[in-house]
């Protein structure tokens, strides 16, 4: 006991003074830049940054109330009640109303939506469902049920969505996205008056735009983010934020689910993530990442080549395609696994992302953090599949997750996280719950802080 | 009371490590009060906790899964395996073995037999949310799964004092509330006050007030601060008590509420009943930043942080806008404003001037006055950055225009977000927003500071 004292007494002591918290600061313009188009669905950067849902996941997870102030539920989940946030506006000064939640969420969710029936009810929305909806609030909060008063938006137009956020779009000029501060926003005016995402910025001109002073905000994609390290940029990582996922199809010479079985066991997922995502990725066979179902391991993601041959029972499958998007990293990801799969009996061609109909193909789905059973319930209506999971409890989760992958036309391969690297005169920097950064609470430092560095 | 001490020893060395034998349901009771009333006055409360608490949760899981698992697997032998992919540590998981043996056998299961073809190969996991036992049953070529929840673990605090001796003591814990099932959910909390038994708390949601009951704070009455217009991101906000103690009086940013503070025998938990004189206005008239001589009011910008630098009664200078503005007596006698401007610089404004002050540079925007009766009598309490993500307070004095540092710093268990002297200025109530735990949001505690002459 009096030696821990003695140890927290002389590091007290040692302690050198430096500033302590000062209130972020008001005004000046952010620049971010992005490789991807600010807009794509479903986790673009300017969707969030914009619109608001009807309530929000927040960086622990737990459901919160946005522009629905609270909601009850009844008659077993099948029927909720969500009361809307009085005096919100849009940022075009109209009231948002519940006919104008019900307007948006039927724009936005014009088929298999959680709901069967939507409406409004005074200031409340009502939804309805013959099934159970225990999960409501949590989806809810997705991208996909944002509000907005007007959804035809495009990366090149001058126009945008208008919604509640933080911000507003204000142009887009030369490839760059500018949003400015809402000041009548209903959860407070943002910090910076302005931020710029100049778009399609390949990953290296950011890092070169970030050492020149022209950016404060860039993406560090997992399979750089030891070199990053490495250049000692500031770098801030969310936890799990992406699932990258070979979708096998259920057709001709893999309709056999031994077929789809060995190629899972022949994929090398810890080559996958040493060589390529320089062990920023984190090695799995389940779809909820072992953080927030405590269950992962029960999925093993070892390769096994022997038992691969076993399940193709001596046969030589036809050629089959495998497609993968323009990301560097996914096509190096793309030929290791064709070389897993003919080390594993399979003759495997890579094939352009726009091909017609691939035997495999490969995928990232957005994980947001948040309860473990929405989670999945979004991420298996995501991958094409209805059945939401019985109820929250980790058991229920489990069996509904391993009838899913038991069917082996998902075999999940990496967690991977989200990384940005920001200029030393950005603060209070943070990953929203989807990992995505939190701009509307980031802020540029003051002179005083300038100063005191 | 020697039992209690060499049991509070016990917990001390032992933490995780106790069997049901000795812990029986009465025995863990007492010895929660024995040693978290040690504790108390050691100041090193959280450690007993922490173990009583994690001792009990060993139990119920164990029992839990053992249930399952013999509901599967029937009587018979079979082979246990354990691994820990958990934060629990490897000291604790000889314990959790034995207490999940003891629970099979009492199911007919018994695990000595190594060479038995049934195999349950428990595994102790966790998410961000809770602890979770797995059991793998292996029987033949099939595999059948149960799980359990096993709890949440609850960190430690510690305190440390420096030269001119500040202490800090935790009042209030927003964790304990939720853990208590009290009326709490993910609010900021702004400003704290004391008066006679009762915390006040201003939140971004309500003025929450607080009765000590059984060693907890039982919420007493909560004011809606109510639909105004919205708060601007990182509020300020202040909490005022009348001269007679009857009434507080709260202030953030465009609301200003005031509630008659009543004896606790005369409240109804949880609610704010119409007997008792309180409401909420939108408001921007200014707030109380200096009490006594002074009584200074300045205004805050309703759609930021900071006052705007206007102060009535004026002081005949132009002032800057500023975070934060205490009263601070001065050793020639009088008294002197000194604000935090929003560049960072402190000024002290006197004799009709403002002077810059020197020595302030680390200080955060947050600073409070000190009626210790060491040194000059009065010092300033300001942040400074601490250990890793946590802030410390450092008192100064001032006895010219440049501060002197007057205690060592005191290390704080988060980030400093405001600070308030008590009114009789010999406490300042402290809120702290603790480092934000994966799976959860931030927590926020109130602690009490208070200083010792050296």
């Amino acid at each position: 006991m009096l030696r821990r004292f003695a140890i927290s007494f002389f590091l007290v002591l040692v302690t050198v003074s430096a500033p302590g918290r000062t209130r972020p600061h008001y005004g000046g313009t952010l620049h971010v830049g992005i490789e991807g188009d600010p807009w794509a669905r479903p986790d673009g950067l300017a969707w969030r940054l914009v619109l608001d849902g009807l309530t929000t996941v927040d960086t622990g997870g737990a459901v919160q109330p946005s522009l629905a102030i609270d909601w009850k539920t009844e008659n077993n989940a099948h029927r909720w009640q969500f009361h809307l946030r009085p005096g919100v506006q849009f940022q075009d000064g109209t009231p948002v109303t519940s006919v104008a939640v019900v307007e948006s969420l039927s724009a936005s969710c014009r088929a298999k939506c959680p709901w069967s029936e939507m409406r409004a009810l005074g200031s409340a929305v009502v939804f309805l469902s013959d099934a159970p909806m225990p999960q409501l609030p949590a989806v809810l909060a997705g991208n996909a049920f944002l509000i907005s008063r007007a959804l035809n938006t495009g990366t090149s137009g001058t126009s945008g969505p208008i919604g509640t956020g933080a911000f507003q779009v204000s142009g887009f000029v030369n490839g760059v996205l500018s949003l400015t501060a809402n000041t009548n926003c209903w959860r407070g005016r943002p910090f910076v008056d302005t931020i710029e995402i100049r778009v399609h910025r390949p990953v290296q001109d950011q890092w070169m735009d970030l050492s020149l002073g022209r950016a404060d905000v860039v993406e560090v994609p997992a399979e750089q983010l030891r070199q990053a390290q490495q250049q000692r940029m500031q770098v801030v990582e969310s936890p799990t934020a992406l699932l990258l996922l070979l979708h096998v199809a259920d057709e001709g010479a893999l309709a056999n689910p031994n077929m789809r079985a060995a190629i899972a066991l022949a994929i090398d997922r810890t080559a996958l993530s040493n060589v390529i995502f320089q062990k920023a990725g984190q090695v799995t066979a389940s779809l909820l990442p072992q953080s927030l179902s405590g269950y992962a391991f029960l999925f093993p993601a070892e390769r096994d080549l022997n038992k691969a041959h076993d399940l193709r029972g001596g046969l030589t499958p036809p050629a089959i395609t495998l497609a993968a998007d323009g990301n560097r990293a996914i096509q190096l990801v793309a030929q290791r696994i064709a070389l897993n799969l003919r080390e594993g009996g399979f003759n495997v061609q890579v094939t352009a992302p726009n091909a017609v109909h691939p035997n495999l193909s490969l995928h990232e789905v957005p994980i947001q953090n948040g309860n473990p059973s929405a989670v999945l319930e979004v991420m298996l209506e995501n991958l094409g599949h209805s059945a939401a999971p019985a109820d929250d409890g980790a058991a229920s989760l489990y069996k509904s997750e391993r009838e899913f992958l038991d069917a082996k036309t998902w075999i999940p391969l990496l967690d991977l996280p989200r990384a940005y690297a920001i200029s030393s005169r950005v603060r209070d920097f943070q990953n929203g719950a989807d990992g995505l950064p939190d701009l509307a609470n980031a802020s540029i430092i003051g002179p005083g802080e300038e100063a005191a560095r | 009371m020697s039992s209690g001490i060499i049991r509070a020893t016990m917990l001390e060395q032992n933490r995780w490590i106790m069997t049901r034998h000795w812990f029986a349901p009465a025995v863990k009771k007492a010895c929660l009060v024995i040693a978290l009333g040690l504790i108390s006055a050691a100041g090193q409360g959280s450690h007993c906790q922490v173990a009583t608490v994690s001792a009990g949760s060993w139990e119920q899981p164990a029992a839990s899964l053992a249930d399952q698992v013999s509901g599967i697997l029937g009587p018979g032998q079979a082979r246990l395996t354990i691994r820990n992919l958990s934060t629990i540590s490897g000291d604790n998981v000889p314990t959790i073995r034995r207490i999940l043996e003891q629970d099979l056998k009492a199911h007919g299961v018994l695990t000595g037999d190594q060479e038995s073809a049934n195999t349950i190969r428990v595994t102790l996991s966790e998410n961000m949310r809770e602890r979770l036992w797995v059991a793998e049953i292996l029987e033949g070529n099939e595999t059948r799964v149960v799980m359990v929840p096993a709890g949440i673990p609850i960190a430690p605090a510690h305190t440390t004092a420096g030269a001119v001796v500040l202490n800090r003591k935790t009042l209030w814990r927003s964790s304990d509330q939720r853990q208590q099932n009290q009326n709490w959910a993910g609010e900021q909390v702004l400003s704290a006050v004391e008066s006679n038994g009762s915390l006040h708390l201003l939140t971004d949601r309500r003025l929450v007030s607080y009765v000590s009951a059984d060693s907890t704070w039982r919420e007493q009455w909560s004011l809606a601060l109510g639909a105004h217009q919205p708060l601007p991101r990182d509020p300020q906000g202040a909490l005022t008590l009348s001269d007679d103690g009857r009434t507080v009086t709260a202030y953030a940013p465009g609301v200003e509420c005031e509630r008659t503070i009543v004896a606790a025998s005369d409240s109804i938990p949880g609610t704010d009943s119409g007997n008792h004189a309180g409401q909420c206005k939108s408001s921007d008239d200014p707030w109380s930043v200096a009490n006594g001589a002074l009584r200074a009011k300045a205004f805050h910008s309703v759609n930021h942080n900071f006052f705007t630098g206007v102060i009535t009664p004026s002081t005949g200078l132009e002032l800057p806008a500023f975070y934060s503005a205490a009263l601070l007596p001065r050793p020639l006698g009088g008294s002197a404003l000194l604000i935090n401007g929003i560049d960072g610089t402190v000024e002290i404004i006197e004799n009709g001037a403002m002077k810059p002050v020197a020595g302030a540079r680390d200080w955060g925007s947050d600073f409070a006055v000190l009626q210790t009766g060491c040194g000059a009598g009065t010092q300033i309490v300001a942040s400074n950055s601490g250990e890793g993500q946590a802030d410390s307070l450092r008192a100064y004095e001032l006895p010219a225009q440049e501060a002197l540092a007057a205690s060592a710093p005191l290390g704080m268990n988060g980030s400093v977000m405001a600070l308030s002297a008590s009114p009789d200025g010999k406490s300042i109530l402290t809120v702290v927003r603790l480092p934000a735990e994966p799976g959860r949001g931030n927590e926020y505690e109130v602690d009490r500071v208070t200083a010792l002459c050296n």
